[in-house]
């Protein structure tokens, strides 16, 4: 967690719930491939990931394209197709997830345990990967990195793709405490 | 500058067009309260400090915030609207971009 000279940032920070009780947004955010294409050229260098490209599609399905050299078998590239899941919600359903649906076969069992070796080393438990599911624990990515008081804030986190987008509906609540 | 910061400030905040927010803000008076506590500590600050910039140290992580204005140019207001209840105040708004 960011820490803050401002000791009103501070506390707003350090109990959000209580300091924006009363707070009720939906925020619709888009994300284009462009955008999402810069984040991903912006990861940290120095993995074995050599290429990974995001395209959103129209009907709820984007592709990952994914390159990176595997122990043994060398450079592999894939293009794989995930559907997003159900909306996220606290605490009932924490699971971010997206089904693979196309691009991973049974063989890939060395990709799979290598992005999942990689992802281990870099994030808490609580991102699975198999040849059928992507999923993140939200609440613990938070907490990883530091914002867990702002987990109850999330009432609802939905991902949804369409054509060259992805659309993030987030529902922020807060509910004011009863006295 | 982060190079997405710079992708979005590079494509006039395109990237963001459908973005919305609809809803209401609230703030607590206890947090408001802290915020004017911090203001007049601010204001009242010995100028010797304040009137010489300190440079920003080498390293520095604090992130350079582009002018905000290029931002909100692009955003349309439908609804903002101020009001307070029992201990808390409220901004409802309605906007999109």
């Amino acid at each position: 967690m960011p820490t803050f000279s401002n000791s009103a940032v501070a506390a707003a920070f350090a109990d959000p719930g209580g300091s924006f009780a009363g707070t009720d947004l939906r925020i619709t955010l888009p994300l284009t491939r462009a955008l999402l294409n810069e984040v991903l050229a912006a990861r940290p260098g120095g993995t074995p990931v050599s290429e990974l490209y995001l395209d959103p599609e129209a009907g709820n399905k984007f592709r990952v394209h994914l390159a990176a050299a595997a122990p043994i078998i060398g450079r592999v590239a894939r293009r794989i197709t995930l559907v997003p899941g159900p909306a996220v919600s606290f605490p009932e359903q924490p699971w971010l997830q997206f089904a693979i649906t196309d691009g991973l076969k049974f063989l890939d069992r060395p990709l799979i345990n290598l992005v999942q070796t990689l992802v281990e080393s870099r994030l808490p438990r609580g991102v699975d990967i198999n040849s059928s599911l992507i999923r993140i624990h939200v609440p613990a990515l938070l907490t990883h990195l530091g914002y867990q008081q702002f987990v109850p804030l999330l009432h609802r986190v939905h991902l949804t793709s369409e054509a060259n987008r992805l659309l993030l509906n987030l529902h922020l609540l807060a509910q004011p405490q009863q006295v | 500058m982060h190079p997405v910061l710079q992708h979005l400030i590079d494509t006039d905040f395109s990237d963001l067009q459908g973005s919305s927010v609809e809803g209401q803000f609230a703030v607590t008076d206890e947090l408001v309260n802290l915020g004017l506590h911090e203001l007049v500590s601010q204001l009242t600050k010995p100028a010797s400090s304040t009137s010489t910039a300190p440079a920003a140290p080498a390293g520095d992580k604090t992130t350079v915030l582009p002018d905000t204005k290029l931002l909100l140019r692009k955003v349309k207001f439908e609804q903002l609207r101020y009001r307070t209840e029992a201990g808390r105040t409220v901004l409802e708004i309605k906007a999109g971009m």
